[in-house]
């Protein structure tokens, strides 16, 4: 338990925050941009990432608790700091971990202007809400709690691992607009998911009088679907497994379909405003599924001996057999095989950005290198809005945003952002082209890089292209 | 020259990432993590008459019943329970006293924690309740939890037959239990 703890908890300081790119985004110097909004302002004609190596993104999160709440160097019982956090968090507090590596990126610019761009990324995605009523059970157990109703339905998380295939088109209609969209393949590895369930469990003080207690659970309704993970359990080892799983990766998973949209905005020289829609599709989960579902109540009162009268050799009721079967019964699990239709978690940005400071390629109103178009200047100051829909509701954050870029071949952006997490989340990141070389890297909750245990998330992102001027 | 400029702020931004760290912080109190749950649940119940007597024959003074109780020595069980607190409540409306007695047993039947517990006679229009706490701890549950069935005895001072009133038993137990790694 130590070493898991131990793992847990260094996964957890490394790789923490949710799927939120709040400093990518808008960052057009990096082509991976364009997988957060596809209609964005595209400056070169033609791009590649390095295979493998153009996008690692590892991120993650815990909306309630840093490791550094629990593990601190303290005077304090460690078991006295994990019940007051068990106590403080709510049942819509969670943990979420997501990951993703670019496989390829490539993209080029046609002689109508239009900016085509497709590639692979393999993506996890997970998310455990914090079931806080069962880790009270689980902590404290009944006896302070009677008659309180302990809720089952709190149970929920997600889970994917999946490879998705994309191509999108960006178009500039005119000098103040820009039109993107991109279609994606999804092709699921591995998928669970267990959300909308419902049921108690309480102990309450006997109302018919049989004994001391009644231990009830209460209209309980419990599904899990998998997809993948059954016909894993027959393989031998795990090479067997991962050559399975990755043999998914190449359209031979449970596959769906999607689209994201987004567009920018010039609404003059300094204002541009700009949106995007990602992950609008789902998945059909048809082959390897089982889904498991159990429900029904019961009330369990203790055993009761009925002293009946036995002839010479005869046994004894079996009480307690008879107990174990009945609440089997009353809970059987259903193995269903029946395919499922899972919804992408969809993600949300909006931006509205203020350009001011040196003109860059010119002065005065005009852009001397791109005649027609609006003088774009080194800074920029601005807003963006971030959410994303999870099982209990939306994730949402918000970001202030400084950019500047210092000469042709640095440009930096600084945000802030209040998220789930914390109001204390400073990012910053830094791209750097040499020659046709592109190399970006991001980082958040800067703040908390002194120590990382005390942030609830970190998270990095960098990658390598290579890119060509127009 | 200017591309050294980029260079160096590379540089120093990959540094400044590699300079997290993680401190004040001790792993090693996972060692001290114990959750120690305190678990109520239900034991046996019963409601005798005169009848569950005679049922067995005339005269006769014992009752008794065996019931598994498969949990008291599983692995959990033995690695994590701490103590065990027996609660029996004993409603008697019947003129008679009683010994009641909780022989916890193993699969050979060997004997390894014995309660035993006098009951008052009672009236039928006033009934005597009798409770008995017992608290097992250190020895003791190790003695509980080597057995896997509980005997219950009852045993009448005095002829019941065709006597009016019920003995009730109603029985709890609190579960004190100790999670460490």
């Amino acid at each position: 338990m130590k070493y898991l703890l131990i793992y847990f908890g260094m996964f957890w300081g490394f790789s923490m925050i949710s799927q939120n790119k709040e400093v990518l985004y808008g960052l057009e110097e990096v082509p991976q941009s364009m997988l957060l909004n596809p209609g964005a302002r595209i400056n070169y004609s033609k791009h590649i990432g390095i295979p493998f190596l153009s996008q690692i993104h590892v991120n993650g999160g815990s909306s309630g608790v840093s490791v550094y709440d629990i593990f601190q160097e303290s005077s304090t019982n460690i078991n006295d700091r994990i019940r007051s956090k068990i106590f403080e968090l709510k049942n819509t507090d969670f943990f979420t971990a997501t990951q993703q590596i670019d496989v390829l990126n490539f993209g080029w610019k046609s002689k109508k202007e239009i900016y085509f761009s497709g590639g692979v990324y393999q993506e996890l995605d997970f998310v455990l809400y914090f079931p806080r009523d069962l880790a009270i059970l689980a902590w404290e157990g009944n006896a302070n709690y009677i008659d309180k109703e302990f809720d089952l339905g709190e149970i929920s998380t997600t889970g994917d691992l999946l490879m998705v295939y994309h191509f999108g088109v960006n178009k500039k209609i005119n000098n103040k607009f820009t039109l993107g969209l991109r279609g994606k393949i999804y092709s699921s590895m591995l998928s669970f998911r267990s959300v909308n369930n419902r049921g108690s469990f309480a102990t309450r003080i006997s109302e018919t009088d049989n004994n001391i207690y009644e231990h009830i659970i209460n209209n309980a309704d419990l599904t899990v679907n998998t997809s993948g993970i059954a016909s894993l359990s027959e393989l031998d080892g795990s090479s067997q497994v991962m050559s399975k799983v990755l043999g998914r990766a190449f359209f031979g998973g449970n596959l769906g379909v999607g689209v994201d949209i987004g567009a920018t905005y010039e609404i003059n020289e300094q204002w541009t405003a700009s949106a995007s829609v990602l992950d609008v599709g789902a998945i059909f989960h048809k082959k390897d599924v089982e889904s498991y579902k159990v429900d029904g109540e019961y009330t369990l009162d203790g055993i009761e001996l009925l002293f009946p009268p036995l002839g010479s050799g005869e046994l004894t009721p079996t009480y307690y057999d008879d107990l174990v079967d009945e609440i089997e019964n009353e809970f059987p699990i259903d193995t269903i095989t029946s395919s499922y239709t899972q919804m992408r978690p969809v993600k949300t940005y909006a931006s509205v950005k203020y350009n001011f400071g040196k003109a860059i390629g010119g002065s005065g109103a005009c852009n001397c290198l791109k005649m027609g178009e609006n003088q774009e200047y080194n800074q920029a100051v601005g807003f963006q809005y971030y959410s994303m829909f999870r099982p209990k509701g939306p994730q949402m954050a918000a970001t202030l945003f400084y950019y500047r870029r210092f000469s042709n071949y640095l440009s930096v952006k600084a945000t802030y952002t209040a998220d789930s997490y914390s109001f204390t989340n400073i990012g910053l990141g830094l791209v750097a082209n040499f020659g046709k070389v592109n190399f970006y890297i991001i980082a958040n909750n800067l703040l908390w890089y002194e120590n990382i245990a005390k942030a609830k998330s970190v998270s990095l992102q960098l990658g390598f292209n290579l890119i060509f001027a127009e | 020259m200017k591309k050294k400029f980029p260079l160096a702020l590379i540089f120093i931004a990959v540094l400044l990432f590699f300079s997290a760290c993680i401190k004040d912080t001790d792993f090693n109190q996972t060692d001290a993590i114990e959750i120690t749950p305190i678990i109520e649940l239900d034991f046996l119940f019963s409601n005798i008459t005169s009848q569950t007597f005679t049922d067995i024959g005339i005269n006769n003074l014992v009752l008794s019943d065996t019931t598994n109780f498969n949990f008291l020595n599983d692995e959990f069980t033995v690695d994590n329970l701490e103590r065990a607190e027996f609660y029996f409540k004993n409603t008697n409306s019947m003129p008679v006293d009683f010994e009641m007695k909780f022989q916890f047993l193993d699969d050979n039947n060997e004997e390894h924690y014995l309660i035993s517990i006098p009951i008052i006679s009672g009236e039928l229009n006033n009934p005597v309740i009798s409770e008995h706490i017992e608290n097992i701890e250190t020895d003791g549950i190790i003695s509980l939890t080597m057995a896997n069935k509980v005997v219950l005895s009852i045993e009448a001072s005095s002829s019941v037959d065709n006597l009016e009133g019920t003995l009730k038993l109603q029985s709890k137990t609190t579960y004190y239990l100790k999670i460490i790694q």
